[in-house]
């Protein structure tokens, strides 16, 4: 028995040594390393540094065009949530009984599939001001009234890459919503059939409230994916005009490798991570208590 | 039933549109691909240029660019070498933490999980140090590293999996004089098969697409991946949005191709990836 017991002991050991030290190594550590180098003045190249305190938590506050990014982010976070009672309308849609539900099932997640980067620049020429397609598709409506610089005016360039964002992830969303859809045990269903229940009071009283986890768990995707846009903005518009466009990754990341200043960027980036984690710990506890709730009531 | 005809044609005229609109943006792009500089200002962007004028010239402008097949050559280089030991990580880590008690195990399962929590974006601020300092900047081991060690979608996939093989099926191999290795080699690692080509297309198509890590740890022209080659050729091609397009749907082929043939394995692993536990 012991000698199995070493055995055991061994090949724990032995096998997980790599994996853990990689994680330590190259995500733990580098997670950590954040918070000192927001207390420095790094510039990402110099051996040397000064420690400069919480300075840089004091200049992150007054960085206006930092918080005109985080209002950015706002705006994907807003028009994704609105679209989360469509995303599901689709989920029970495709689950039910539907002629060519399997093509449409492909179709409606193949943007998440597709390369990001191919994707933004087709949305470049799509919105493009001179033969773009989308002001193409407005004139054959009669609509030229409404043509604008999609991507350099100021006032809209966030609502059409918050569209183009809708447009990639909304498809992941539906394919969530169906598969908890489709854990539902189908003799509820039934027996709920037999009991006469119309279709919108099945998905009331029976598809609602037991998809409720993975409602809980897309909310905090859309969180999480709002506080984190990058590529979109990024290979769009750069952020710009100015910072119209610009969201608080992007702006972490520009501090840090376009202007060097990396000491800034690592206390952007401990922002995000707090923030990240606040909103994973609020959620957390708002949707035990929810569901505390339904176990009281049963 | 009349009604029920109507119904169905709602829910038919609803996800038609959700088709136009998917497909509006990648059809609009071919259209243009198909067309030369004329024909990109004569011809409306809603419309493919006359039969006789559709022209193949930008594919084959964007084919016979050297930079493309590096791009091929090298994001295959980092796909494969990252697959092999993401998968015998993933597996063998999941493999412990769900059938072994021992020491710091709550620790190790914590270290995991805050690894998930980190955003991945901002990390690199501080990685970039690391990678810099042990000399990988500019060469494909900075990817492959940062692949293997972060991103660790596959323990949840795998942990899952293995819940479902009976425990007793190890116990008995031990009995009869099998080591742990042998268990985990000749037991467990084939019947996770399953399991494993969930992982490679969700991973093989995370890393086809990524453009950041190449990005920032790759500059060197020699090193351009496919989504990099395709910003590099984006910024050389300013304006001549006909040649671009070629480009855009060159770019697209290889994920659409792997979604097509192997839908069922990326729903099914895109789904357990993200419903922890």
């Amino acid at each position: 028995m012991g000698t199995l017991k070493k055995q055991k002991m061994v090949f724990i050991l032995t096998a997980l040594l790599v994996p853990i030290s990689l994680l330590i190594a190259f995500v733990i550590v580098p997670g950590l390393d954040l918070f000192r180098i927001s207390a420095t003045d790094w510039d990402g190249l110099s051996q040397s540094y000064q420690f400069v305190g919480f300075q840089n938590y004091i200049d992150m506050f007054h960085n206006k065009d930092l918080w005109g990014s985080l209002k950015n982010n706002m705006v994907y976070f807003v028009i994704h949530l609105l679209m989360i009672p469509v995303e599901l309308m689709f989920a029970v849609l495709l689950t039910s009984k539907l002629r060519a539900a399997k093509f449409y099932k492909t179709t409606v997640f193949l943007p998440y599939i597709i390369n990001g980067v191919a994707i933004s620049y087709a949305f470049s020429y799509f919105f493009s001001p001179i033969n773009g397609a989308f002001n193409a598709i407005l004139e054959t409506m009669h609509l030229s009234g409404l043509i604008r610089n999609w991507l350099s005016d100021a006032g809209i360039v966030n609502y059409v890459l918050a569209f183009v964002s809708l447009w990639r992830f909304s498809g992941y969303h539906v394919v969530l919503f169906m598969a908890a859809l489709q854990s539902i045990p189908q003799d509820i269903h039934e027996a709920a059939l037999v009991d006469g229940a119309n279709p919108l009071q099945i998905f009331k009283y029976i598809q609602v409230p037991s998809i409720m986890l993975m409602v809980d768990f897309i909310l905090f995707d859309n969180i999480r994916g709002a506080l984190q846009v990058f590529d979109i903005p990024f290979v769009i518009t750069n952020g710009g005009p100015g910072y119209a466009s610009s969201t608080f990754t992007l702006y972490t990341i520009k501090t840090a490798f376009t202007f060097s200043k990396f000491g800034l960027a690592a206390t952007m980036a401990v922002a995000i991570m707090f923030m990240i984690i606040l909103i994973f710990l609020i959620q957390n506890i708002l949707i035990h208590k929810v569901v505390l709730r339904e176990g009281k009531k049963r | 039933m009349r009604k029920n005809v109507t119904v169905q044609l709602i829910k038919q005229v609803f996800c038609i549109a959700m088709v136009a609109i998917v497909a509006a943006p990648i059809i609009l792009t071919l259209f243009a691909a198909f067309k030369d500089r004329a024909d990109m200002v004569n011809t409306s962007p809603l419309l493919l240029p006359p039969l006789s004028r559709i022209t193949w010239e930008n594919f084959r402008t964007v084919l016979t660019n050297k930079y493309l097949l590096l791009g091929f050559k090298n994001t295959g280089i980092i796909l494969g070498i990252s697959l092999v030991f993401n998968v015998l990580f993933g597996t063998i880590t999941a493999y412990i933490i769900e059938r072994f008690q021992f020491p710091f195990k709550k620790i190790i399962v914590g270290l995991f999980f805050f690894g998930m929590l980190i955003p991945t974006f901002v990390t690199e601020i501080a990685r970039f140090k690391l990678i810099s300092g042990l000399g990988l900047y500019n060469t494909l081991r900075a990817p492959i590293l940062i692949y293997i060690a972060s991103d660790l979608m596959q323990l949840y996939i795998y942990r899952q999996f293995i819940s479902t093989i009976s425990a007793s099926l190890d116990e008995a191999a031990i009995i009869d004089g099998c080591s742990y290795y042998g268990v985990f080699g000749r037991i467990i690692f084939p019947l996770l098969a399953p399991a494993t080509a969930t992982v490679c297309i969700i991973k093989s198509i995370t890393i086809i697409n990524d453009m950041y890590i190449p990005y920032l740890y790759m500059p060197k022209s020699k090193l351009r991946t496919l989504t990099t080659f395709l910003m590099n050729y984006a910024n050389a091609q300013q304006g001549s949005w006909q040649t671009l397009a070629a480009g855009i749907i060159i770019i697209m082929i290889p994920t659409i191709l792997l979604y097509l043939f192997f839908q069922k394995y990326i729903l099914a692993g895109v789904v357990s990836g993200a419903v922890k536990e």
